[in-house]
């Protein structure tokens, strides 16, 4: 279970199930654009011909999302938070081979 | 791609002629000094000519690879949602329940644990598909080839969500959401780009005492 990054408990939930929490301390996010070596666009968009799933793109969203995450939660440590709650994600397409991916929550002190 | 790709392709393989044949000439003209200058001009063109080349696979491959995708693209797809759907049933009789729900407070309330789960997938209607999008668009109506694609997509990555939640140890997730996004930007020439959609699925995963 990974389920703690960094010592920080990370969760979508307005609420964490099984806590209480005590303090809220702010807004915190983390961003990252990541793109794609050459090779790999040439073979996403070989790939896209045929159709079907471009495991290329689906492993540079999940690398830069966990970044993104990892970014949030260094923002999180630095304030002195022990979580983060009620995240969210938002992701735009830059240029075909780049994506920003944006993860944002709330601090929050728990016991 | 195609046919900016092979007009990159082609315009180079003239350049590359043009120089090869200007450099030629001017060795076998004997100026002296030039003999170590036709290496120094082939190095400089590598990329050129690497291009070139991709360009001219480019051509032959294309159509080769659009034909099979217009036999074969729709079958895939739906192999892809039934053997998702197969996996979704396997392990609901594995677990005994539906681990997923979208409700913020479905637990009990002896909860020892949680944080957060995610899965993801870019998923890409074939140029075939495209195709058929384009000429479905004249006539208005459902574009059933894209929404196929998508739902076929969405099913495979909630599965991955649950297979997720399982290889983590959660007992169930909670809250769940699913984005969608399009790979393709809406500013960029449309012609040269990647189409696809990016499915995101994440909830967050409880663990009972």
């Amino acid at each position: 279970m990974q389920q703690v990054v960094n010592g920080i408990l990370v969760v979508n939930t307005e609420t964490i199930p099984g806590k209480i929490i005590t303090e809220t301390m702010g807004v915190v996010s983390g961003s990252t654009v990541r793109a794609k070596n050459v090779g790999k666009d040439i073979f996403a968009g070989l790939k896209n011909i045929v159709g079907g799933e471009l495991t290329q793109y689906t492993e540079l969203l999940q690398e830069s999302r966990n970044e993104a995450v990892g970014r949030m939660v260094a923002d999180a440590m630095s304030i002195g938070a022990t979580a983060v709650v009620n995240v969210r994600f938002a992701t735009s397409a830059i240029t075909a081979g780049a994506a920003e991916l944006f993860a944002y929550g709330t601090a929050v002190k728990y016991e | 791609m195609k046919t900016s790709i092979a007009n990159v392709g082609l315009f180079s393989l003239l350049t590359i002629m043009a120089f090869v044949a200007f450099s030629l000439n001017v060795v076998a003209q004997g100026g002296t000094g030039e003999e170590e200058g036709l290496p120094l001009v082939l190095i400089f063109l590598l990329p050129f000519i690497l291009l070139s080349l991709f360009g001219i696979v480019w051509m032959i491959l294309w159509p080769a690879m659009f034909l099979w995708g217009a036999a074969f693209s729709g079958k895939k797809v739906e192999r892809m949602h039934e053997e998702a759907n197969q996996r979704r049933n396997s392990l609901r009789n594995r677990m005994g329940r539906e681990i997923l729900s979208s409700i913020d407070g479905g637990y009990r309330t002896s909860v020892s644990n949680a944080g957060l789960v995610h899965a993801n997938g870019v998923f890409g209607p074939s140029h075939w598909h495209l195709m058929i999008g384009f000429f479905n668009n004249l006539i208005g109506g459902s574009v059933t080839v894209f929404q196929q694609v998508i739902s076929a997509g969405r099913a495979e990555v909630m599965q991955r969500l649950r297979e997720q939640a399982e290889a983590e140890g959660w007992d169930e997730v909670i809250n769940v959401r699913i984005d969608t996004a399009s790979m393709t930007p809406q500013s960029s020439n449309s012609r040269n780009t990647v189409r696809g959609v990016e499915i995101y699925a994440y909830g967050t995963g409880i663990k009972y005492e």
